[in-house]
């Protein structure tokens, strides 16, 4: 199956060498091979830079609010069980604004695959310290670097329900299959996307 | 014509003074009197005060009153607080030596530990049950029957209790007993105004309620909830409000008549969803339970302090409706109205009601009431073209059909950012400004579709209200040849007719559950008018007929 069904003829705003465009890609791919057909699909994106792929995959989709894509889809699945369902956001979003909807996704252990691009940062808006910036880091908003703990997000969920699939990857490796497992998983599935963010991940560097 | 009887039980929490209540009421249902009850109850499990009264008559009654003919303190000392609400022929009941004073010939003794002595605890207030069933002159077998049916599981024990309470109300207080009554016409059943949402969403093809637990709305959560298998919805209890709106959000955007249910601390979580439902045009009705603000304020007691609130909820430019019912036929006509509202106008549709009607109970035939059930599914399209555009703003009324996941070719993006017709997210001016008239163009049509004011009387001296207050102000103007009644039951859009009665008025007076005057505030946006007298009250108690009726005789 032709993976470039799934495009919207949309041209993607991300910035070039943007690890973005492995995640959507092989997300596509992913769809075309898992043979899934565009209208049984429900993409649920968070806001941030990954959620901007909203406009560059023609399925049924939520553009949602920023923290927000876990209820949506959970809202979606809940009704509508015979639907794949997928979210798409960042760890500003699922880990920072949205952590209890993924802790109660995760206890729910309900079939949807969340898919996080995790780079560390907030860099739609321009470079603030996320979630999961390394403690000491320095951003825009933590000029004297962040004093929080990053969240262990993979762990945590895994802890909050050991039934479900969890785990960090790294978008160049196999990235394709990983998404089609956790598609398949039948039960919620995490993948934490460990990325750099190619303009504003500079600041992390120490 | 008499005023309605009126009956109080009084005491601490947990000693099942609403259980009691409850079943008082539906013994009165079922003998067909029209009848009005309300509770007040602190927020918490066990001690503290609890009340529950409840007006009946034979003939038409709209409201519970604030006179009671007969006040039971099922512990010394509660009956206190509500001495200045016997009626001067008015008997109190309790466990105590009668006070000096005033009170004295109303006072009777009730031994209720004596006679309660070799019963289990939870029957007790049973006993009082009966009394009461004994000095109303109600049908025994009606009011054992009933009893039977409700507690099941301690039949035996609550019936000898019952026993107990009517012989010794017979043995010791027959020249107090009430004449028998003519038979009324009430309805034989009863919900509160919780479970008649509960009933309207059901009976309006309702497939997904999700609410965090939150007084006064919990009510509807629990119907629904004890109710999912049978009538095969899914009601969902998720981790906070804001989880609540948007999984309702995504179920509707599946294809889901989806409603939500809290107060207004949980509303202002949901705003922001509010907004999204707003933008991408997803329809979901979120049932507004006032209780009294701030912050956490007074939960468990009423107030219409959320109005200007609602009406405005959500950030930015949208259109939305608001509707009120006013009593607990109302509430469960307004549920599944609203459901059609959001399937045919894909906004938000907020439906405010408050403590006092949600968790008091009225005269209810579902039987009769589902009858006027008609269900709306908006426009839907099965078979899209491949140019489908879902926010296609060709439509005259702003509503652009739209399709449900599965659905071949109808895919689309519902978008929380600004859109093209496609869903594709824009900043460009004209797609804009096309997409905000567009949206709004929705206000006109829901003109068109939502509950219109109704007018009770004639205009020239008119009390102008909403919500809960309605029964209240019916029954105080009652007979009267002077004073007209205007119920504003869509509070957002303003429906123009509003203006022509205020306009007809020459004594306009405001009665409100809050204390801005916030339905004057929200008219005054749309009409001219002045306000002769404004009669608001902001304690966390619900207006009573008498309270009106004596202001309006100082006008």
């Amino acid at each position: 199956m032709n993976w470039k069904k799934f495009d919207t003829g949309k041209t993607p705003t991300w910035c070039p060498g943007c690890p973005n465009y492995l995640l959507w890609l092989a997300l596509k791919q992913s769809l075309a091979e898992l043979k899934l057909k565009r209208e049984k699909i429900v993409i649920a994106y968070d806001i941030g830079c990954a959620g901007n792929m909203a406009d560059f995959i023609k399925t049924y989709g939520v553009h949602t609010l920023h923290g927000r894509a876990i209820p949506v889809a959970m809202g979606v699945k809940y009704f509508r069980p015979e639907l794949t369902v997928i979210v798409v956001g960042g760890d500003g979003g699922i880990y920072g604004e949205g952590l209890n909807h993924l802790v109660t996704a995760a206890r729910a252990n309900i079939d949807i695959t969340v898919l996080v691009a995790n780079n560390h940062l907030y860099s739609l808006t321009t470079g603030q310290a996320s979630p999961t910036t390394p403690k000491g880091a320095a951003s825009k908003s933590t000029p004297q670097g962040t004093d929080l703990n990053p969240l262990p997000a993979v762990a945590m969920v895994k802890k909050v329900n050991p039934q479900v699939l969890a785990e960090t990857i790294s978008p160049q490796q196999h990235l394709k299959e990983k998404i089609k497992k956790a598609i398949k998983f039948p039960g919620f599935a995490l993948l934490d996307i460990d990325q750099t963010c190619v303009t504003f991940g500079k600041l992390l560097r120490k | 014509m008499a005023q309605p009887t009126t009956v109080k039980i009084v005491g601490p929490a947990g000693t099942g003074i609403k259980s009691i209540g409850r079943l008082l009421s539906r013994i009165l249902a079922k003998h067909r009197f029209f009848l009005h009850d309300y509770s007040e109850y602190p927020s918490l499990v066990r001690g503290g005060h609890n009340t529950y009264q409840v007006s009946f008559s034979p003939q038409e009654n709209f409201a519970v009153f604030r006179t009671v003919d007969f006040l039971f303190s099922l512990q010394p000392g509660h009956w206190q607080e509500h001495q200045k609400e016997i009626s001067p022929q008015g008997l109190i009941f309790s466990e105590e030596t009668p006070p000096a004073g005033k009170l004295k010939k109303n006072f009777l003794f009730f031994p209720l530990s004596e006679l309660a002595r070799d019963l289990p605890p939870v029957v007790a207030n049973t006993v009082s049950l009966g009394a009461i069933g004994f000095l109303l002159n109600l049908k025994k077998e009606i009011c054992q029957n009933t009893l039977a049916t409700t507690f099941p599981q301690a039949k035996k024990e609550n019936l000898r209790a019952f026993q107990k309470g009517w012989e010794f109300a017979q043995q010791h207080w027959s020249e107090k007993r009430l004449p028998p009554f003519s038979q009324g016409k009430g309805e034989k059943e009863i919900v509160d105004g919780n479970e008649a949402f509960g009933w309207g969403f059901l009976k309006g093809k309702g497939d997904f309620y999700a609410a965090y637990p939150m007084t006064p709305s919990t009510g509807t959560l629990h119907f629904l909830a004890e109710k999912q298998k049978e009538a095969k919805i899914i009601v969902r209890h998720p981790e906070d409000e804001i989880a609540v709106a948007n999984m309702a959000a995504g179920a509707a955007f599946a294809g889901a008549r989806a409603a939500v249910g809290t107060s207004g601390g949980g509303l202002a979580l949901m705003n922001e969803t509010i907004s999204f439902c707003g933008i991408a045009e997803i329809g979901v009705v979120f049932y507004l339970v006032q209780r009294v603000g701030p912050a956490t304020g007074m939960p468990t007691w009423t107030a219409q302090g959320d109005l200007l609130f609602a009406v405005f909820s959500g950030h930015g430019e949208f259109p939305k409706v608001v509707i009120a019912p006013g009593d607990q036929k109302e509430s469960f006509q307004f549920s599944w109205q609203a459901l059609n509202l959001a399937a045919e106008l894909q906004t938000p549709i907020i439906v405010v009601s408050d403590k006092f009607l949600a968790e008091s109970s009225a005269n209810f035939s579902l039987e009769k009431q589902q009858k006027e059930v008609k269900i709306k599914k908006g426009k839907i399209v099965i078979n899209p073209r491949e140019d489908f555009r879902r926010y296609s703003w060709q439509n005259k009324d702003g509503c652009s059909p739209r399709t449900l996941p599965g659905t071949k070719n109808g895919e689309f993006l519902a978008n929380s950012y600004e859109h093209d017709q496609s869903g594709f997210s824009t900043e460009n001016a004209f797609v804009a400004a096309k997409m905000a008239q567009k949206r709004m163009k929705k206000l006109k049509k829901a003109l068109q579709i939502t509950p219109k004011p109704q007018l009770f009387g004639r205009p020239k001296n008119l009390i102008v209200s909403w919500g809960s207050t309605k029964g209240s102000i019916l029954a105080a103007i009652k007979n009267s040849s002077k004073w007209g009644f205007l119920q504003i039951k869509t509070l957002w859009p303003l429906h123009p007719e509003i203006g022509k009665i205020l306009s007809q008025a020459q004594k306009i007076v405001l009665v409100e559950n809050n204390q801005l005057g916030q339905l004057e505030t929200l008219l005054k946006t749309h009409f001219s008018f002045s306000v002769k007298k404004r009669l608001l009250k902001f304690t966390g108690r619900p207006f009573f007929p008498e309270e009106i009726k004596n202001e309006l005789e100082k006008i």
